[in-house]
């Protein structure tokens, strides 16, 4: 189990170091539309940024409050990912055709452009939550080895 | 809709098993309905692709729009769509089945039950795969998860499943380089694409080397004789529950992988320095066919003679697939489904025996014939078409694999399946000799056998004959497929 570090520069620092991670992870995933970047690399910021946060302040911590709730959320990402191919089979095209993305007031252009968008957010998502959740897993106690050999 | 229908019998397991942790995170019981009911649709929409390829053709499924060698495609032609029918229907089986073996002292169902979803997702995802990458993709998943299940119940499986990881993850190293090679030598991944310029680059020594180095990994995977050190193991030690679904599908599903790469890329009475290819894989097939059985013969484990056997019908397939006429391969692929169906039995049974009776070896057979009925009606007919007797469908299967033989006047081959079908019945004697033993302290009291398992048992008996009345249509179905050029 992870605890919390003492030291108050180690603190102060993440405090201003995780938000601006975070956000440039955001951009980094956005910004995958233009040039590098994307929904893998955005998540594994993400990712960082918030594994940072059980390193300073613990899995516990009201500061990492972010980090329990995201554990939650495995599959969500992927849900998002064939959600946006699913509306494309209901627009009568194939799995993930964005030509097909029926949102109305939308050319094809930005379809495809919205489609990727959000098919990229799922990618984060997900990237994002088993980044946490393989720091969280190796740094765990085993929880259940005495229901394995009890 | 009727085109989408490849892509919806992958979509329901894969997104049952990702929202599975959400919506059961409260109510833990509703996994296995929820479970059952995934595959149970996945079964009706195989059905439904099945007639739709059947009337219409095969159709070409281009992911996201972008067709063939851009994109990455899936093919839905009779050969996927029969397979898809079979895996579905087979995981269906056994998840009816597991109701009542699975044994678990703490609660892990949202785990297991969504590992079971994406098995049978990826399993579904390499039958329809025309793509050399996209096939290894798959694989790895129905692997991976494979794994984990393996392990499921803990103890001593767990020594297993690690060494299944370890040859499993070899056999995909293989695999992947055998396909770069190819991906270097041609340009393309796309096994159509792939086709049109195999002809004049098969003496090249990358295609040679890619070919055989996918050939190896695809063995590890089917667990081909010499290759089958973690099949055994594997299989004897997994829950109850799990080695059915994984014996009825992995090796199969990575022969079909392999079936789909040698008709689409190795001509028949194609030579490679003076080596006829597909008489070399004929003759690993006898080899397979005919050691498996030995071994299954001296084995004194029930789930181990099971394993061996399943592993001597994996070389018998490959001698009807690489016969290199179209009777041969479509009695190899027959009788592929009907192992499917097979393994599936001799695993439910083995799970039963250990589950009512506490019994692993042949000397605690004794007596059980007079005891569970139910059980011994099921061992008698799977053994029945393991054998290869009219009217089920194991017969009708080497049956054809036999007239293909005689058609390509191959003779070893038919020595083969006539082996096959003798090693097959030695070690069932072996078996009913302990089965149908009557102890002196005589038991007598019938004992009560869950519903969900007589039906399990049920259905597959069934189908074990029907497999063997429809078996004429199911291969004019493949027959009229390979006329048309397709697999």
């Amino acid at each position: 189990m992870i605890q919390a570090h003492d030291s108050v520069i180690v603190r102060t620092l993440g405090r201003i170091v995780i938000p601006v991670a975070q956000l440039f992870g955001i951009y980094v995933l956005v910004f995958g539309q233009h040039g590098p970047g994307g929904g893998f690399v955005g998540g594994v910021i993400l990712a960082a940024s918030m594994i940072l946060a059980i390193l300073i302040f613990g899995r516990d911590a009201p500061d990492s409050w972010l980090v329990p709730k995201v554990l939650h959320g495995d599959g969500l990402g992927l849900l998002i990912f064939v959600g946006v191919g699913g509306l494309c089979l209901i627009g009568g095209g194939q799995f993930l055709n964005y030509s097909h993305l029926e949102i109305p007031g939308l050319d094809d252009a930005s379809r495809h452009y919205v489609g990727i968008l959000m098919t990229q957010f799922g990618v984060a998502a997900d990237v994002a939550v088993t980044g946490v959740s393989i720091a969280v897993s190796l740094s765990a106690d085993d929880e259940d080895e005495e229901a394995t050999h009890g | 809709m009727n085109s989408q229908l490849p892509i919806l019998l992958f979509l329901v397991p894969f997104v049952t098993a990702v929202a599975m942790p959400i919506l059961c995170a409260r109510r833990r019981s509703w996994c296995r309905p929820l479970t059952t009911g995934a595959v149970s649709v996945m079964v009706v929409l195989a059905i439904m692709n099945l007639r739709v390829v059947v009337s219409d053709g095969p159709i070409e499924y281009a992911l996201g729009g972008w067709t063939a060698p851009i994109g990455i495609a899936w093919l839905d032609d009779p050969l996927a769509a029969i397979m898809a029918l079979t895996m579905s229907a087979v995981s269906l089986l056994t998840l009816i089945y597991g109701r009542v073996a699975v044994t678990s002292k703490h609660d892990r169902s949202i785990q297991y039950h969504t590992l079971i979803l994406l098995f049978v997702a990826a399993l579904i995802g390499i039958v329809f795969a025309a793509d050399l990458f996209n096939v290894f993709v798959f694989l790895e998943v129905a692997a991976l998860t494979g794994y984990a299940l393996v392990g499921a119940g803990g103890g001593k499986a767990l020594v297993y499943a690690f060494r299944y990881l370890l040859l499993g993850s070899f056999g995909a190293t293989l695999y992947l380089l055998g396909v770069s090679y190819l991906y270097a030598a041609t340009g393309t991944l796309n096994m159509t694409d792939l086709a049109t310029r195999m002809p004049e680059l098969i003496t090249s020594t990358a295609v040679v080397g890619g070919l055989i180095f996918v050939f190896l990994g695809l063995s590890i995977k089917m667990a081909l004789i010499p290759l089958h050190g973690w099949l055994p193991g594997a299989y004897a030690n997994a829950p109850n529950a799990i080695a059915p679904l994984l014996a009825s599908t992995v090796t199969k599903v990575a022969l079909v992988a392999w079936v789909r790469i040698e008709y689409s890329l190795i001509e028949p009475g194609i030579e490679v320095s003076h080596i006829p290819v597909l008489v070399l894989l004929e003759d690993i097939g006898v080899l397979a066919a005919v050691i498996g059985g030995a071994l299954a013969l001296v084995q004194t484990d029930i789930k181990r003679i099971f394993a061996y056997g399943g592993i001597g019908h994996i070389g018998l397939i490959l001698v009807g697939v690489s016969l290199g006429n179209s009777t041969a391969l479509a009695g190899g692929l027959f009788y592929l489904i009907n192992d499917a169906v097979m393994q599936a039995m001799l695993f439910m049974i083995a799970g039963a025996v250990l589950h009512y009776h506490g019994a692993t070896t042949l000397d605690d057979l004794k007596g059980i014939s007079v005891r569970s009925p139910w059980i011994t009606g099921a061992l008698v007919v799977v053994a029945v078409s393991m054998v290869g007797l009219p009217p089920t469908g194991g017969f009708f299967g080497k049956w054809n694999i036999v007239l293909g033989a005689l058609e390509a006047q191959h003779y070893l081959a038919v020595f083969a399946v006539l082996a096959s079908t003798l090693l097959t019945l030695g070690y069932f004697l072996r078996l009913f000799s302990c089965w149908f033993h009557q102890p002196v302290t005589i038991q007598s009291e019938r004992l009560e056998i869950a519903v969900s398992l007589r039906l399990s048992l049920g259905i597959a008996a069934v189908a074990m004959f029907a497999l063997g009345i429809m078996s004429d249509s199911i291969v004019r179905v493949l027959l009229e497929s390979l006329a048309n050029g397709g697999v």
